[in-house]
């Protein structure tokens, strides 16, 4: 799956790239504008990651020549936080999606798979992780066949954990990931622990295993190991 | 005090002091020339008295104004200016009578020599005088009265107008002039002065905004590596804990700082009015969605909420602040409360009413609102979120305040 970064800062396009690439995605970049009009008039791309604060041009002219070369592509737009006018217009205009900077570089992953999922229809909707399977239309998760009942924050949670699997996932990108970035005026996380002991609780009693590591007080992995 | 009051007492005060100097002065001037004229004419009858005896040998007699009496030789020479009081029959009382009395040798005969006439009395004097002071007082009063409000309203009414624009003035409403026109020297020059002022506190005010936004703008980017580069930090196998440990204190401050800025640019951009789409909010529906977004909080510190809405409490503001609003409550209410404490929402067509339980504020209530004011230095709170929620206020004209009633902290908010 091919994906075009747009964003001028060189330094956070290269963390971009070396996080998704694991993930299987080929990255490219663009770094001002006229790149970007560049690489959008010769190569088609399945994703394209916007940041609409683009030296050298309006980031949302881009989204026209985007509309108009590459269709297809699924469209992610980055923006400053409080700047609606920007999100709102953006996807007036055709963007699928749009993330605030600064970003967690997890909840950017879990946005793009999830962009990826809708644009590739045929059994795209199903992910799976050893004996784990979610589907992702149906909001539904199998332990070896057998149903587990979760509530929707569960639900939410663990996809969030295996659609970054093998990535060490922070509380706070947790956090905002499923309760929204206002979730700062609170002063702990415990909350999401207490939903996580949930998950553990559930899967274990599916006889799953589990998969879910304490990584030094940052956050949690979801790994085999 | 108003101008005109505070000139007309001055007028009252000074004229005042000066008539009444004048009336004693006047008094004095009035009674010593009377007398001294009396004086003058008293000396003349006697004289014309004198001449008269001698050319007639005859005594005159009118009593009580010429009293003439032979009296025995070698009698005590004296002479004496008295005022004293004679009765008179036609007007039944004693009247007041100035005398010059000697005794002259006329002729060789001793005559005791009388020449009276009525004098002045000084109370009478004294009331005639009091009473023309006094009109005259008050007639310089009322004039000088109807002048100032004259002038007052005529000369002052640039001044008052000025005032009233000055009243108007907000250091963030650009382009504010004064109207008001004067061919007074000092009022054009008043004019002139503030017009400087305020384009001056308009423009610094200006100026300081736009710093802020562009440094809470500059620094975003710059944290946006940061963090991205801690996240890719983390990922790495083998983390020893203590590297874990070091990794994450600096990855939760660099958010501290990301989140900081973005709330400092939120409160410049409520400040900059640039949250202009309004529409009818559903206040109800909304406190209700927030709730829901912190009922992990509450029941995490097992709060009880105890909620009074009124359905269909509609609102004309802009959403995303009527959002921001319910949310720094709300929040303020979970993360200032303390276990197993209380969270009572009320909400009606006029005002919402947020109370908590929670410790004692350890800063004065009045800072309350103010940035950067925390209750806890060591906490990861801003100090920005009831700043917020009183420039949103601000915006709208709502009036905010705070209480402390029965061990519960709220924050009223009036539509």
């Amino acid at each position: 799956m091919k994906i075009l970064i747009i964003e001028d800062e060189k330094e956070l396009v290269g963390t971009i790239k070396s996080f998704l690439e694991p993930e299987g995605f080929l990255c490219e970049t663009a770094l001002t504008y006229f790149e970007a009009e560049d690489s959008l008039s010769t190569y088609i791309y399945d994703i394209i990651i916007l940041d609409l604060t683009l030296p050298g041009g309006d980031g949302l002219d881009l989204i026209k020549l985007i509309k108009d070369k590459n269709r297809q592509a699924g469209l992610l737009i980055v923006s400053a936080k409080n700047s609606l006018d920007d999100k709102i217009r953006g996807l007036d205009m055709g963007a699928d999606d749009y993330i605030t900077k600064p970003f967690h570089l997890a909840e950017l992953n879990s946005r793009i798979k999830s962009l990826a999922r809708r644009r590739h229809f045929d059994g795209a909707n199903e992910l799976i992780f050893n004996e784990i399977k979610i589907n992702t239309d149906s909001n539904e998760v199998f332990i070896n066949e057998t149903i587990l009942d979760l509530t929707k924050k569960e639900f939410e949670i663990l996809l969030y954990f295996i659609v970054n699997k093998n990535k060490v996932i922070t509380r706070e990108s947790i956090a905002e990931h499923v309760w929204g970035d206002n979730i700062s005026y609170s002063d702990n996380y415990d909350f999401i622990y207490s939903h996580i002991k949930n998950i553990r609780k559930k899967i274990e009693l599916n006889n799953g295993r589990n998969y879910l590591h304490n990584m030094y007080g940052i956050g949690y992995k979801f790994s085999e190991r | 005090m108003r101008l005109l009051q505070k000139t007309n007492r001055t007028y009252f005060l000074i004229s005042g002091t000066a008539f009444i100097i004048a009336g004693v002065i006047f008094f004095f001037v009035i009674s010593f020339f009377f007398k001294d004229q009396l004086n003058e004419k008293l000396f003349h009858d006697i004289k014309n008295i004198t001449r008269s005896i001698k050319k007639n040998g005859t005594l005159p007699n009118y009593y009580p104004f010429i009293d003439i009496r032979e009296v025995p030789a070698q009698s005590e020479r004296s002479f004496k200016i008295i005022d004293t009081l004679i009765f008179n029959e036609f007007e039944k009382r004693e009247i007041l009578f100035r005398q010059i009395c000697l005794i002259r040798v006329i002729n060789g005969k001793e005559y005791f020599i009388a020449a009276r006439d009525t004098s002045i009395e000084e109370d009478d004097l004294l009331e005639v005088i009091a009473i023309v002071t006094g009109l005259v007082f008050v007639l310089l009063l009322v004039s000088l009265y109807f002048i100032n409000r004259k002038l007052s309203m005529k000369i002052w009414q640039p001044f008052y107008k000025t005032l009233d624009e000055l009243k108007e003035f907000s250091h963030d409403k650009p382009g504010f002039r004064l109207s008001s026109e004067s061919e007074l020297f000092e009022f054009t020059e008043l004019n002139k002065t503030l017009e400087k002022l305020t384009k001056k506190v308009i423009s610094d005010y200006q100026s300081l905004k736009r710093f802020t936004e562009d440094a809470s703008h500059e620094i975003q980017t710059p944290l946006a590596v940061i963090q991205s580069k801690l996240e890719t930090l983390m990922q790495y196998p083998d983390l020893k804990k203590e590297q874990a440990e070091l990794i994450n204190s600096a990855y939760v401050y660099t958010l501290r700082i990301s989140k900081l800025t973005q709330t400092l640019l939120l409160l410049t951009k409520i400040a900059n009015d640039q949250f202009p789409d309004k529409k009818a909010i559903n206040m109800a529906e909304l406190i209700g969605e927030k709730i829901k977004m912190f009922e992990d909080h509450i029941l995490e510190k097992s709060l009880t909420l105890n909620e009074d809405i009124k359905p269909d409490c509609f609102l004309e503001t802009n959403f995303f602040l009527a959002e921001s609003l319910v949310i720094n409550l709300i929040g303020n209410a979970v993360k200032h409360n303390i276990k197993g404490g209380i969270i009572k929402i009320k909400l009606d067509k006029t005002h919402l009413e947020i109370s908590n339980s929670g410790e004692i504020l350890p800063i004065p209530s009045s800072k309350l609102f103010e940035r950067f004011y925390k209750t806890d230095k060591s906490s990861d709170s801003s100090g920005l979120g009831l700043a917020i929620v009183r420039e949103i206020c601000r915006l709208n004209k709502w009036e905010i305040k705070y209480v402390y009633e029965n061990n519960l902290h709220t924050v009223i908010v009036n539509f």
